[in-house]
């Protein structure tokens, strides 16, 4: 009898220990979920902003990754990869960036201008000082090397990640030594700010010129592969490339040609491989990393909450969660069923039971063109009801229409039973199962039964149209009228649910081609609220993006966009004293 | 010995050829190596994606894919990866060395573990010392490699900071960059290998102490150890030179057929630590759909169990002079 107390006792005692050692690290006092992040959410730009006097000459700044480097060319279609994107950003150049408040920002570090001279005329005037860390001059010959790759004309090889935009230029040339570049265009392009940005940042065409003839279809396709398949020997940023160990990290140091004006504080930045973010707390609290840009889901966000002396915000960026329909179903192409569904749905609930857990101040997206950061956002949705949920409104819709057994089983006009709607998510995604399993509930409601699925292929589910009604997310370009071409015409790869309008089409073309601004912006709202009244698309809240910081370090921000956190590493420091 | 040995590797060379196969086929069945491609925002344009199903060979049929595959792994060529800038044996080369030395140590430690806390509570059965390692080996063998990777982490973590340094690191293999200096880099190391080799061990260790204590046990209770007492031979001797060798037969068998499942530990234990090995390949070949590097994968784990396999049987011989001279 005593052994077996004293065995209970030992079991207690160990439990104990393990439990102890497992809450032990969390501790809420000093616990910040807003810290140097207090204003991020008004002040998005220039929250935890530290001056270069207090910030440490020297240092080192580690910046957990959630994926490795296959590919260096940030735009091949395999080097574009987020993590990529702002793993090279401290060493690329680029015309324009994307500032956390999601607008284009010149890059004045690399130019002292650029301008729509003409419709259909850009001029690029690089600065003199500007020039690769080998010495060799910023010039428009990096700009014709990236031009050629896109077009889709001079390098077939190329396998690049789109050609938004470097298809419809016919001409790049340089002048002033090449310090001047002049990209002419076949027609006006409203998005010309998203030529040449940080999305396909240059190359430095000297070292892609070793590789091949750069006049060639083979010496470009040449350099194009080098640059992907070899890690930077190369910058024209404020850091160059000290060390690379395949799915480990990534180690950079200050640049010493780096000609810009903020002159980096930091002796080194690691950006370390960690493939597994739930994982990046503890080391963050660790200080194995000092700086996260994970997903955000709750128990991360949880974690980082209760970690003293640690910073978290979160921003809605520039990716969307959307339920769609496929309208060659020929139940779902009848728009009345179509606006009953959407309007049953009620996408606060949604929000509340999914990502709202994490961050309460997520609100229903009500358009498709542009998200609210953006210039020309504007309640488009609300008004045709859907999203809100309100049952009889859907049902009167259905009724009206001529549908019977609404409520219970539902009839279409023609007498024929609605069948059940075959909904899929991908496999694995917790957030958009529920999303699947509210939405089911709110079919039933109208007597539409929902059969809910997953995928294993994303891509393949699209692309076939096995579906009636799915669930996934689209990245909204932030430039928005070359990217409503890419989702929304009716001949586009994108358009997956067969949604045909010549009037959307027209309306989406012009505003890609107009020159002037606000015209544009009002033929894309113009498009939305046709689309939104054929019920085509329901945008349900922008995802957010999750920045954490030890609150030593100054100047590192959230930037929902693709540039990501480390748009302004230049700036990183640790602040003096710490 | 040799003949035996060599007619074990030739029974092997099938056993592999199928279970590569079936690998091969269900890889190809159920993952489509272009669907991260497909699911690319924006979209990869169509020639993209002919591209690159041409370089995986996805216009051939199965079979035809899969001696091509086999042939290039018998040259050294495991095929093409997703990653088209990947080069599936010499990253499979790379990792392996990483989880061997992660596997190698955790079973060490188990095993030394495992036989002398086994054979102490065999010797000491229903005592304190007896009932407090069963119950210790029990909770191990309980919990999942997940959980418990996780938990020590915590621990790691409480520990740094009730100490106030950052001795116990949580991630990777070592720090970037490492400390200069040998003492500092040897230590980071050491730091750097104290979670992921305790997690590991442990859970090998619950079920292997508890075959040693079984076994020892039976053995202690059989005629030929009565005998050797009762001819008045030493405790030590006794135990040491008669018992424990015989005892050790079933855990030989056990930590062979073992090797499969501390594979498998790895897998969890290296994605936890974020120890860029075996495991972690494993996870993200799957995670990419890339057939080639997962049929690779397996194809090595597959002969590394057959290996071990061999091993046993060859250790039997050495422990067991009858099964020598069968």
């Amino acid at each position: 009898m005593k052994r077996t107390r004293a065995a209970a006792a030992a079991a207690v005692a160990t439990a104990a220990t393990l439990v102890l050692a497992a809450c032990g690290g969390g501790g809420g006092a000093g616990g910040s979920s807003g810290g140097v992040y207090g204003d991020c959410s008004t002040n998005p730009n220039t929250c935890n902003s530290v001056p270069a006097d207090q910030l440490q000459q020297g240092g080192t700044v580690t910046l957990a990754s959630e994926k490795n480097i296959d590919n260096w060319n940030v735009i091949s279609s395999e080097g574009n990869v987020d993590w990529t994107g702002m793993s090279t950003k401290p060493l690329l150049t680029y015309a324009f960036y994307t500032s956390p408040d999601l607008k284009p920002t010149l890059n004045t570090d690399l130019l002292d201008s650029a301008d729509l001279t003409n419709p259909t005329t850009i001029v690029y005037k690089i600065k003199p000082a500007a020039t690769w860390d080998d010495g060799t001059p910023v010039t428009a010959d990096d700009f014709v090397m990236s031009w050629k790759w896109q077009n889709g004309r001079d390098c077939p090889a190329c396998e690049t990640a789109g050609n938004g935009g470097y298809d419809q230029i016919t001409a790049v040339t340089g002048s002033d030594n090449g310090k001047t570049v002049t990209v002419t265009l076949a027609k006006p392009y409203t998005d010309w700010q998203g030529l040449f940005n940080s999305a396909a940042p240059l190359y430095p065409a000297h070292l892609g010129a070793k590789q091949g003839d750069l006049n060639s279809p083979d010496g470009l396709a040449k350099a194009f592969d080098w640059f992907g398949k070899t890690p930077p020997t190369y910058s024209a940023g404020p850091f160059k490339v000290e060390n690379w160990q395949d799915n480990v990290a990534l180690t950079l140091v200050p640049n010493p040609s780096w000609y810009g004006a903020t002159k980096p504080k930091l002796d080194r930045l690691v950006i370390r491989v960690i493939t597994d973010a739930t994982q990046e707390p503890l080391a963050l609290q660790n200080n194995e990393v000092q700086a996260l840009f994970p997903q955000p889901q709750v128990d991360i966000v949880n974690q980082l909450t209760n970690i003293p002396n640690v910073s978290n915000a979160q921003a809605a960026g520039l990716s969307w969660e959307h339920f769609d329909f496929n309208l060659k179903n020929p139940f779902l192409a009848d728009k009345a069923l179509r606006q009953a569904l959407f309007t049953a749905v009620n996408t606060q609930d949604v929000i509340a039971k999914t990502v709202g857990q994490f961050n309460a101040d997520i609100k229903p997206l009500q358009n498709k063109m542009f998200v609210p950061q953006q210039d020309g956002y504007q309640d488009n949705l609300t008004a045709t009801g859907q999203g809100s949920g309100d049952i009889e409104r859907a049902k009167k819709v259905l009724t009206d229409a001529g549908y019977t057994g609404v409520g219970t089983a539902l009839v279409a006009p023609n007498g024929q039973a609605v069948p059940p709607l075959r909904m899929r998510y991908t496999v694995g995604n917790a957030v958009r199962q529920t999303e699947c399993e509210l939405f089911q509930q709110y079919a039933k409601q109208l007597g539409v039964n929902v059969e809910i699925s997953t995928t294993d292929s994303l891509g393949t589910t699209t692309s076939s149209g096995d579906y009636d009604v799915i669930v996934f997310g689209w990245i909204m370009s932030p430039a928005p009228f070359g990217g409503a071409q890419q989702l929304w015409l009716s001949n586009s790869g994108s358009n997956y649910g067969h949604y045909v309008n010549p009037t959307t089409d027209q309306l989406i073309n012009e505003a890609a081609a107009s020159t002037d601004i606000n015209d544009a912006r009002a033929k894309l709202n113009q498009a939305d609220k046709i689309m939104a009244e054929d019920a085509y698309v329901l945008p349900l809240y922008q995802k957010p993006t999750l920045a954490a910081v030890q609150n030593t370090l100054g100047n590192v921000r959230n930037n929902a966009s693709l540039d990501g956190i480390t748009y302004n590493t230049a700036e990183w420091g640790i602040r003096s004293g710490s | 010995m040799l003949a035996f040995a060599v007619r074990r590797i030739l029974y092997s060379i099938p056993v592999l050829i199928v279970a590569s196969f079936i690998i091969f086929a269900l890889g190809s069945a159920s993952a489509d190596p272009l669907a991260p491609l497909r699911e690319k925002n924006p979209p990869a344009p169509p020639t993209v994606i002919e591209a690159e199903r041409l370089r995986l060979h996805l216009d051939q049929p199965l079979l035809q894919r899969y001696f091509s595959w086999l042939g290039g792994v018998f040259r050294g060529d495991f095929g093409p990866s997703v990653v088209s800038t990947a080069n599936i044996g010499h990253d499979l080369g790379d990792r392996f060395l990483v989880t061997i030395r992660l596997i190698a140590l955790a079973m060490v430690i188990a095993l030394i573990l495992a036989v002398v806390i086994g054979v102490l509570t065999a010797v000491k059965q229903y005592s304190k010392f007896d009932y407090a390692a069963t119950f210790l080996g029990f909770l191990f063998l309980a919990m999942p490699a997940f959980w418990f990777a996780i938990l020590l982490k915590q621990a790691g973590v409480s520990f740094n900071l009730a100490v106030g340094s950052q001795a116990i690191s949580t991630i990777g293999q070592a720090s970037v960059p490492p400390p200069k200096g040998t003492g500092p880099y040897v230590l980071d190391i050491l730091g750097h290998m104290v979670l992921p080799t305790i997690s590991l061990a442990l859970i090998s260790y619950a079920a292997w102490s508890r075959f040693t204590r079984a076994s020892m046990l039976e053995v202690m209770n059989s005629d030929y150890v009565r005998l050797a007492r009762a001819k008045g031979l030493s405790r030590r001797t006794v135990m040491v030179k008669h018992a424990l060798r015989t005892a050790l037969i079933p855990l030989t068998t056990v930590t062979a057929l073992d090797i499969a499942s501390i594979i498998g530990g790895a897998v969890v234990t290296e994605n936890v630590f974020q120890w860029k090995g075996m495991g972690d390949y494993l996870v993200t070949s799957i995670r990419t759909n890339d057939v080639y590097a997962t049929a690779s994968w397996l194809l090595i784990a597959a002969t590394v169990v057959i290996v071990f396999n061999l091993i046993a049987d060859l250790l039997y011989g050495v422990l067991d002079p009858r099964i020598r001279y069968a």
